[in-house]
């Protein structure tokens, strides 16, 4: 492959502003839609959570029945929210690390369009009933084929901005980012093989089945966690909370071990979602044992990040944006404890299929994705724009609102998961089971009311946070516009005088 | 060795990164198509029927795996809840697989026959009439629409070239009735799918109206036979406990 | 051929995997801290994300309240 161009430039900077040095456009219109997607994704999310514990909500619609709907919320909250906010980091990441413009502005802009499009047309197909019917990975074979191809285009932006810089190293963000990228290719291709029923139907039948389609799914459904939603956001950790600081990150030698343990080791654990099914003992067996080491990179990736502040302690007390940054990271840390532990044959027994896995998930969707997302863009929005934030305070609001609503969330999971979960293996004195099924169901009725209304929460520092970045944003949009105004005004009256 | 050099190749990172995540996925998903005993062959398990074949359509398309599993594992609380514990056999012409994450109904592996078709149909339209303290959506449209079936043939088609034995010429025909039986063989094959399937709706009359057959016949069809397959009764206990 | 089918066996391509990935993980462990220089050289890259910092440092995050 093609040596570092310019190895040994001597790093004096350009001079220019940075919004003329670098490609922000792109960033932006990831960033806005990050946004936009996160409102939308976290709204259906509130109304499914509703629909479980008023289960009228359903209105015997087809579109919105909980079966259609809970597709759309995950596929919005992943891939539209959390899929664009990638986009935006990375994009910005690699330009800002390497000090090189983005390469194939075109193409950067097929990447918007393509993977919104995607995301907008799953979320139709799936409320029209075309679905592949497995888990995060629900789009039609049409809308996979769009997102290969947009994903191809998006590996030649980052890996041809890289082989632009005008700096020896690549910085370790962009290892998580080129893994996560590298890692999701491979998982969608895979993972999606199909056979189209015709060549314009929109459904078909998936290449393997039974086992063999459980293990390629569960492979597909954890890595998308693995890099998707944890390789690719420590990306964004690595470079964000530095800056955030004002500090370099604790240790650049832990973040090598991080990074090769981390990704070596996530590929080994999503059998562990299929414990105790009809999967070889072996592959579960290997999951579970690789799931507990998983363990250490993580904490190790939390460490580094959290001791990043270390003797700038006080900086929390001043700065919501690193609060949310730091309590993504605990979020972070606590998930890849209960994580291992959920992986253990014998605490699966008990957690599978029960809320308990549900809130585990958005432990680490909330907590850690949403969290660090947040202050991400906190802090890139004001750069891009080259503004200040409208009001600091309202950061706080959405700290605190969020930070509630996940506990409320997570602690009413742990309730119905665990509650559910014991409840179901009860035996009376004779040796017959306690409850039947539908008496666990009333049970998770209160756990059910409690968690829509912490993600009622969590949604209302959503908008909140939409709330901000407009207004912030709308200002310069409107200046820059006043100037484009007048300046052709000035043009105009010149060009008459003469 | 430097570590400096992956560093400051792109390329070699890329390539470096590529190994790294490969290994776990190949070992642990290649041997499954390999090994024999990962699918140990089952007397009774077929493919499904055309009927069943758009029952089983309509659950994927209305995301029923969301709520439902269909996997019973080897615990005492669900054999005595559900039934056997599920074989890799029962799901191998599953595509794709519906095992389900999350139950926040009941497991439905062995659903088939506990319930009567009579039941199905007014628990479909309006769970709450049936079991009051129910969360489940109601389907009611499932009992309005017609069942659309022009295209059973190409979804069997390109099941068949999944790997399904639906079909298609003599010999496979008789590879089926050496394998399945002629009444089952005479199910699968493609040539006869639309009026197998007519022949099962008005046969089974799921949806109790005999004059039309609708989406509520096909998904009764396919949750009445979820499970029945492998007659348990056959074999001792324990006999299945080296497949798992 | 004999090696072949002694590391075909589960049992034995276990431990040697084992002891594959975990000597691989010393060996960078090792790599990575055991001499002083090799570690100043490696935690100078600590600050690459500061490189392109604008000269004026006009911090954008807002009015603190």
């Amino acid at each position: 492959m093609a040596q570092t161009p310019s190895a040994d430039v001597d790093r004096s900077r350009t001079q220019v502003a940075p919004s003329e040095q670098y490609n922000y456009d792109i960033v932006k219109k990831f960033a806005i839609m990050s946004i936009v997607w996160g409102v939308l994704g976290m709204g259906v999310g509130v109304w499914i959570a509703s629909q479980l514990a008023f289960p009228f909500l359903n209105f015997d619609i087809p579109q919105i029945t909980f079966g259609r709907f809970r597709p759309v919320h995950t596929t919005l909250v992943i891939f539209g929210f959390g899929g664009n906010a990638l986009f935006a980091t990375s994009y910005y990441i690699v330009q800002r690390t390497c000090q090189a413009r983005l390469f194939g502005p075109k193409l950067a802009e097929f990447t918007f369009w393509g993977w919104n499009l995607a995301v907008a047309l799953g979320v139709i197909t799936y409320m029209l009933g075309y679905t592949q019917g497995r888990e995060y990975a629900e789009f039609t074979w049409q809308i996979d084929l769009l997102i290969t191809v947009v994903w191809v285009a998006y590996f030649l932006v980052y890996l041809m901005t890289l082989l632009r810089r005008s700096q020896p190293h690549i910085y370790v963000a962009n290892w998580f980012f080129m893994a996560f990228i590298l890692a999701t290719a491979i998982l969608h291709i895979f993972n999606n093989l199909a056979i189209p029923v015709s060549l314009f139907s929109l459904e078909s039948y998936s290449l393997f089945s039974g086992v063999q389609d459980a293990m390629t799914q569960w492979w597909y459904g954890h890595n998308a966690v693995g890099f998707f939603l944890t390789a690719a956001f420590l990306g964004m950790m690595y470079y964000f909370v530095p800056k955030q600081a004002g500090r370099p990150i604790y240790s650049y030698r832990l973040s090598i071990v991080h990074f090769w343990a981390l990704v070596f080791l996530y590929m080994w654990v999503g059998a562990h979602h299929l414990h105790w099914t009809a999967l070889p003992d072996w592959v579960s067996t290997l999951a579970a044992t690789f799931s507990i080491l998983l363990l250490l990179p993580s904490w190790g990736g939390m460490i580094n990040g959290v001791m990043t502040l270390s003797g700038a302690w006080h900086k929390l007390r001043t700065d919501p944006i690193m609060l949310f940054m730091i309590t993504s990271l605990s979020f972070y840390g606590m998930a890849t404890f209960e994580g291992p532990m959920m992986s253990l044959k014998s605490v699966n027994a008990l957690s599978h299929y029960t809320d308990w896995t549900v809130g585990h998930v958005h432990s680490g969707a909330l907590g850690w994705v949403a969290m660090i997302t947040f202050g991400s863009l906190y802090h890139l929005i004001p750069r891009l724009w080259d503004t200040k934030l409208y009001s600091i305070r309202l950061v706080y609001v959405h700290f605190f609102l969020a930070t509630i609503g996940i506990v409320l969330y997570i602690t009413a999971m742990w309730v119905a998961g665990i509650g559910q979960g014991l409840m179901l293996r009860a035996f009376d004195e004779y040796g017959n089971l306690s409850y039947t099924f539908i008496e666990t169901v009333v049970f998770l009725h209160q756990p059910y009311v409690v968690r829509a209304l912490g993600g009622g929460l969590f949604l209302a520092g959503m908008l909140l946070m939409a709330y901000n970045i407009y207004k912030t944003v709308e200002p310069v949009r409107r200046e820059a516009a006043r100037q484009v105004a007048s300046g052709r005004t000035e043009t105009t009256a010149s060009a008459s005088r003469a | 060795m430097k570590h400096e050099i992956i560093e400051t190749n792109a390329g070699l990172l890329i390539a470096l990164t590529l190994v790294v995540i490969s290994i776990g996925g190949l070992v642990e998903i290649v041997p499954l198509f390999y090994i024999d005993d990962t699918v140990e062959e089952v007397e009774g398990v077929r493919p499904y029927t055309p009927l069943e074949l758009r029952g089983r359509d309509l659950y994927v398309r209305e995301g029923c795996y969301t709520c439902h599993s269909q996997m019973i594992r080897p615990f005492r609380d669900e054999m005595l809840r559900y039934g056997h514990y599920s074989l890799a056999a029962e799901s191998m012409y599953d595509h794709p697989f519906q095992w389900g994450s999350k139950r926040t109904g009941p497991d439905l592996a062995r659903v088939g026959g506990k319930y009567s078709n009579d039941w199905h149909v007014r628990h479909l339209i309006d769970p709450r009439a049936v079991v009051p303290e129910s969360i489940m959506p109601g389907y009611p449209w499932l009992a309005r629409r017609d069942l659309r079936y022009d295209d059973i043939e190409r979804r069997m088609r390109a099941l068949r070239i999944a790997g399904v034995p639906y079909s298609l010429t003599e010999e496979e025909f008789a590879a089926n009735v050496e394998r399945f039986g002629e009444e089952t063989a005479r199910q699968l094959d493609i040539a006869r799918a639309r009026e197998n399937l007519e022949a099962q709706a008005r046969r089974g009359n799921y949806d109790g109206d005999p004059s039309r057959i609708t989406e509520m016949d096909a998904m009764v069809a396919y949750l009445q036979m979820l499970g029945t397959l492998v007659d348990f009764t056959r074999y001792d206990e324990g006999y299945f406990v080296e497949f798992r | 051929m004999d090696l072949w089918y002694w590391i075909t066996d589960l049992n034995n391509s276990k431990m040697v995997a084992l002891l594959l990935f975990f000597s691989t993980f010393v060996g960078i462990l090792i790599y990575l801290f055991s001499s002083r220089k090799r570690s100043e050289r490696l935690e100078s890259y600590r600050f690459i994300p500061f490189d392109d910092d604008e000269p004026d440092q006009k911090h954008q995050d807002g009015k603190h309240p």
